[in-house]
């Protein structure tokens, strides 16, 4: 995905891109596209459902990776810009078709997937104006604390529109179904393949994901990506050379933000039902884990993070208890099997680790630089050009 | 005996934003609160804040020595829960130990240590295991080991023991005293007492033993103080001890006071305590003790005065007003930004 | 650094993929194994929190699901039922997986479940999309009901009956005058305190303060304090036996005397376990149905499920879990005389089956069982229990 783009930085690192990665992205590309139909026409709505789950997933993965990857900035209450956009979303779609008439409800979503995104975005920058000058971890258990602040607020039935604890919609209230679904349903339906609503929903998705993904490469090669890069690797060093550092963060806070709010406002009117126990800091967390795991900064990494830890514990249940291990596993063993999921996700996050600290895919500009933290490596390089320089490697016992 | 009247809030309305407003005011009329009611909760929330502050030295000792979140942290607390479980269960087959008062005091004493070391060792194990490769790696990829590890032991307390929900024995005598309107039991006293004991044997440990100097000279300069010829990986695996094993006590009260525990008991308590030790100024063990009672504290008067609903929001609005004006917390100190 | 250490993890990980791989290759060949006896095999899809949330009460959902489910095939009619049990871990965002999971394995014709009305209410879509029956035993929200959807249908009554009896027997029986109510801040907690509310105030009653606390909170010690300070009659708490008993027990250790209610949600030996017997004495709270011993096969279940779970106790909705599924194998018995048992997973006949539980009129063990235009069923009893000498009793 998104390979498609070169630019000077992958030039220099890679030279032209190789033929398998072309291919290995073409056969990507067709199995998104594709791979739902198919599973669709099978009547597997589980992995058009996990596809459009995963997709979600990305959206959030590189949003975050914006604020966490590029920026170096630790956010752990990333879910309620999430959570921002899909009560906005929602909210507002009750009040729009009031205010505009019913012919404006299949209008309602398109009009407001780009409010919601702003919404979030401001509150982003709501957020980060106040905390700026913190660092490291003392931003990250404030943005804990705003996360928490936020679910809770939604949970108490703040300003009395969020339905509390009850969740979206309420009683009498209906989310309106956007424009482009019914035709999607009537027109793209062959035969037994029916053209359903979460396909309608994981296309919109997946065309949300490429905008994100267009958006963040470009963001990646601006000078607002290399001012990230610069402030992440040393803020003074970055602020001498006339970068401002303030601006720098509302940025990444808001623009990460922004992709949050996307994701929110389309889960939302997707799935149909919010309620504050969706947007909880366990969630955050998955979604830290899935920048980091796949590899900081880069969007592949981010992508395929996002893959692996929405997928992988659902995939594991699915296979346990499908048909195609019916024979092998009894009934108790495959709900055994499925059980056991999340402790090999553990496990399997703590072995990843372990073996690729820098994430899987790791960005190639992040892996070139110099890490403060790479002491060993920065000690023993120290030592041999010391030692090239004093002639100490040789019979150095004697002197 | 109304000492004093105090204008509160209304009592969560769920119609509307339930901070104190005064048409509010007007509709639910005034609330009388006493000084006992206050010393009540100041009672509820030091014993909170005694758990926390056990928990909050764990987060703070490895963050000072290592600086990472260590987020299997709150397991320890939840696994010295169920040790402390299992040690109660053992030494109930034994009638020395219920018989008499001594018996009692020595049972409790042995569960203790039992969980301590169980749980100090697990530290050292998951240390060794999940950390210590990355100890060269990017800032977050422990945080992530950390993560998965905290999972993987949740889930195999779930799938291992049980996913229920489970009682606690209570062997102390039951008992409570009053004091000017303000009741206190033995177990609220047994956790305050001992929770303070153990912060200042620590602290005494801290800065008299040599391991304990060795350790915050680790958390001043780490290189420094390898020059100076301390063994870093004892540092470490002794940090990694102490701090579990606190944790594993503060689980064995927690069960103890609340009566029942559960897989996943640890994450909200260890999300609290973390943000004492922040509160506090991380890496501080002053700090850690002072920001757990101060969170303990300021949640039980947010909860009795203001709303139960929102106290958590209270906590981590302080918190941000605390980081807002005094970024490296109450007691950290300030760091020279080394250019 | 540890070369040896990621070698181990890597045979680990080597063997953990081996065996993954193993176990689908050998299954290719593993289908033809099971279809030896004639039968049409269909199954029955049971969703409850299993691992995480209430896992007393989701599977006791499981094992009276599973009698109903032994029971049909004992009738050997020629049709099989297997059970296809998903773990929704009481959680909205699992809980739609797994009925995707359900929806998409073409042999399951109708599903018992959820637990959570936070759960049941976004997975009615799933099955409605899907076109298989859900019949709910234990989600009292209103809203489920009211999506407009016509394959869903619940065992249990809903909220409004049980709040507006709680507050009746609370206000009218008990003579309370004054209430503090207390939710978990879930929907279904929510939803049932205001019910509560919204009766015991038409009653005459006075509410003396409301409280949100989580269902995840386990210190209630500064809100027991509050309530003590305001000295209701009463107390009620709407949520699940998790927090619940937390709460009941730091509100007696408190020194609060005032009488505590709560709804369907602490029906379970384990409220009455983790508060400590001596705090639980003569709490109160409203369940579905009748008690066990008067509802009309009462007795004949607890022999059953005795004889299948030694040793477990009945919880809150295991009979309305037998019910609900009695509801849908009932509905299979209709559908085989009219599409035929080799039909029966086929979009026909699963439209077949909807329609036939909508038309349900039979005797479960719960009473008799009807459905209104809504799906919610003619059986609205509602029982008061207490807790005497350590055990739910009915008052």
């Amino acid at each position: 995905m998104g390979g498609s783009k070169m630019d000077i930085k992958t030039k220099i690192a890679s030279g032209p891109i190789p033929l398998w990665k072309w291919i290995m992205y073409a056969v990507i590309m067709v199995i998104v596209v594709a791979a739902p139909i198919y599973f669709q026409s099978v009547q597997n709505f589980f992995f058009v459902r996990i596809f459009a789950v995963v997709g979600i997933y990305v959206m959030l993965s590189l949003g975050l990776n914006i604020v966490v990857g590029y920026a170096g900035l630790l956010d752990l209450g990333y879910i309620a810009f999430y959570a921002m956009g899909a009560y906005v979303g929602i909210i507002l779609g009750f009040k729009l078709p009031e205010v505009f008439g019913s012919g404006f409800e299949p209008w309602t979503f398109w009009t407001l997937l780009p409010v919601a995104a702003l919404a979030a975005a401001g509150t982003g920058i709501a957020l980060g104006t106040p905390v700026l000058r913190l660092r490291g971890d003392y931003l990250a258990i404030v943005t804990l604390g705003f996360g928490e602040i936020v679910r809770i607020a939604l949970n108490n039935n703040i300003f009395g529109i969020t339905n509390g604890a009850k969740g979206l919609p309420g009683p009498g209230q209906r989310i309106p179904t956007p424009a482009g679904m019914e035709w999607a349903k009537a027109n793209l339906s062959f035969g037994d393949f029916a053209f359903s609503k979460d396909l309608f929903w994981y296309y919109l998705i997946v065309v949300l994901c490429l905008a994100t993904i267009f958006v963040v490469r470009r963001l990646d090669d601006s000078r607002l990506g290399r001012a990230w890069v610069a402030m992440r690797e040393d803020e003074v060093a970055a602020a001498s050379i006339g970068i401002s550092i303030t601006t720098t963060k509302l940025w990444a806070f808001s623009l990460g933000a922004l992709w949050g709010g996307v994701a929110g406002v389309t889960y939302a009117y997707w799935v149909g039902f919010i309620s504050p126990e969706s947007f909880n800091f366990m969630e955050s967390v998955l979604v830290v884990c899935m920048v980091v795991l796949g590899g900081m900064g880069s969007i592949p990494g981010a992508v395929l993070g996002a893959v692996i830890i929405a997928a992988l514990p659902e995939m594991i249940r699915y296979f346990a208890q499908s048909p195609l291990l019916a024979g092998v596993l009894t009934t108790d063993q495959a709900n055994l099997a499925s059980q056991y999921r999340y402790l090999v996700f553990g496990a399997a996050m703590v072995i990843m680790m372990a073996f690729r600290p820098q994430g899987i895919l790791p960005s190639q500009r992040r892996a070139m630089e110099l890490h403060p933290e790479d002491e060993k490596t920065l000690a023993e390089e120290n030592q041999q050009i010391w030692d090239v320089e004093h002639h100490t490697d040789v019979d150095n016992d004697l002197l | 005996m109304p000492l004093t009247r105090v204008l509160v809030g209304a009592r969560g309305s769920t119609k509307a934003f339930p901070l104190i407003s005064l048409e509010q005011l007007e509709e639910t009329g005034e609330t009388q609160v006493s000084i006992a009611t206050i010393g009540q909760q100041l009672v509820n929330g030091v014993t909170l804040g005694g758990m926390y502050a056990l928990i909050a030295l764990g987060y703070t000792l490895v963050y000072g020595i290592l600086l990472m979140i260590n987020f299997a942290h709150s397991e320890m607390f939840m696994g010295g829960a169920f040790v402390g479980l299992f040690a109660f269960g053992w030494l109930d087959n034994y009638e020395f130990f219920t018989g008499s008062g001594f018996g009692i005091a020595l049972m409790f004493l042995m569960t203790f240590v039992i969980s301590g070391v169980v749980i100090g060792l697990l530290g050292v194990l998951i240390e060794r295991v999940a950390y210590r490769p990355l100890r060269h790696a990017p800032r977050l990829a422990p945080l992530i080991s950390a993560i998965g590890m905290s999972i993987f032991l949740q889930q195999a307390v779930l799938l291992w023991i049980t996913p229920r929900q489970v009682p606690f024995p209570n062997y102390l005598p039951a008992g409570s005293y009053e004091i000017a309107g303000i009741s206190i039991n033995n177990i609220q006293i047994m956790i305050i007492g001992s929770s303070i004991i153990l912060l200042i044997i620590l602290d005494t440990f801290v800065s008299k033993t040599r391991i304990g100097k060795a350790m915050r000279a680790v958390s001043q300069d780490r290189e420094a103080a390898t020059l100076m010829g301390v063994d870093i990986n004892r540092v470490i695996a002794v940090a990694f001890f102490i701090g579990p094993a606190l944790g594993a006590l503060a689980g064995i009260f927690s069960g103890m006071y609340y009566g029942s525990i559960k897989f996943d008991m640890g994450f909200i308590p260890g999300v609290k305590a973390f943000t004492a030790a922040v509160i506090g100024g991380i890496g501080n063990l002053r700090g850690a003790m002072v920001g757990g009672f101060l969170l303990g504290i300021i949640e039980a008067l947010a909860a009795g005065f203001l709303s139960s609903g929102y106290k958590d929001v209270v906590a981590f609005a302080i918190l941000i007003l605390v980081l807002v004006f005094k970024p490296s917390g109450l007691l950290g100190e300030s760091v020279v930004e080394k250019v | 650094m540890g070369k040896g250490k990621k070698l181990v993890a890597l045979v680990i990980a080597l063997a953990m993929v081996a065996t993954m791989a193993v176990g689908c290759s050998g299954s290719d060949d593993a289908d033809t194994t099971d279809g030896g006896s004639d039968a049409v095999v269909i199954k029955l899809g049971i969703g409850a929190p299993l691992t995480q949330g209430a896992v007393a009460l989701g599977q006791g959902i499981e094992n009276g699901a599973m009698l109903a489910i032994d029971d049909f095939n004992a009738k050997d009619l020629g049709v099989e039922v297997k059970p296809f049990v998903v773990d929704d871990q009481g959680d909205p965002k699992t809980g739609v997986n797994v009925a995707n999971q359900l929806t998409s394995d073409p042999d399951v014709i109708g599903v018992v479940g959820h637990l959570n009305s936070g759960v049941s209410i976004p997975a009615a879509a799933v099955y409605n999309e899907g076109g298989i029956v859900q019949v709910s035993p234990a989600s009292t929200n209103p809203q489920l009901t009211l999506q407009g959807f016509d394959n869903v249908f619940r065992t249990c009554t809903i909220d409004p009956v049980q709040g507006a009896f709680a507050a009746d027997a609370a206000f009218n029986t008990l003579g309370l005058p004054t209430a503090f109510v207390v939710d978990d801040s879930t929907p279904y907690g929510e939803g049932l305190v205001d019910e509560f509310v919204k009766a015991f105030e038409a009653a005459g009653g006075t509410v003396a303060g409301r409280e949100k606390t989580s269902d995840k909170d386990t210190d209630f010690t500064a809100l027991a304090t509050k309530i003590n300070a305001a000295a209701p009659a009463a107390v009620y708490y709407g949520g699940v036996y998790n927090a619940g008993a937390l709460f009941a027990k730091q509100l007696r250790e408190g020194g609060s005397d005032a009488a505590f209610f709560s709804g369907d949600g602490v029906y379970a030996q384990d409220f009455i376990d983790l508060a400590g017997a001596a705090n639980a004495e003569g709490m109160y709270c409203t369940s579905v149905g009748l008690p066990l011993d008067q509802q009309p096969q009462g007795a004949d279940f607890q022999a059953k499920f005795d004889a299948a779970y030694p040793g477990e106790g009945i919880q809150a909705y295991d009979t309305y879990s037998y019910d609900a599924a009695l509801v849908i194998l009932s509905a299979v018995e209709v559908a085989i005389d009219e599409v035929g048992a080799e039909n029966l997973t086929s979009a026909e006949g699963k439209a077949a089956i909807i329609a036939a539980v909508a038309a349900t009129d039979i005797e479960g063990v719960t009473g008799a069982i009807s459905f209104d235009e809504n799906g919610d069923t003619n059986n609205k009893a509602i029982t008061l229990y207490v807790v005497k000498d350590g055990a739910w009793a009915p008052n």
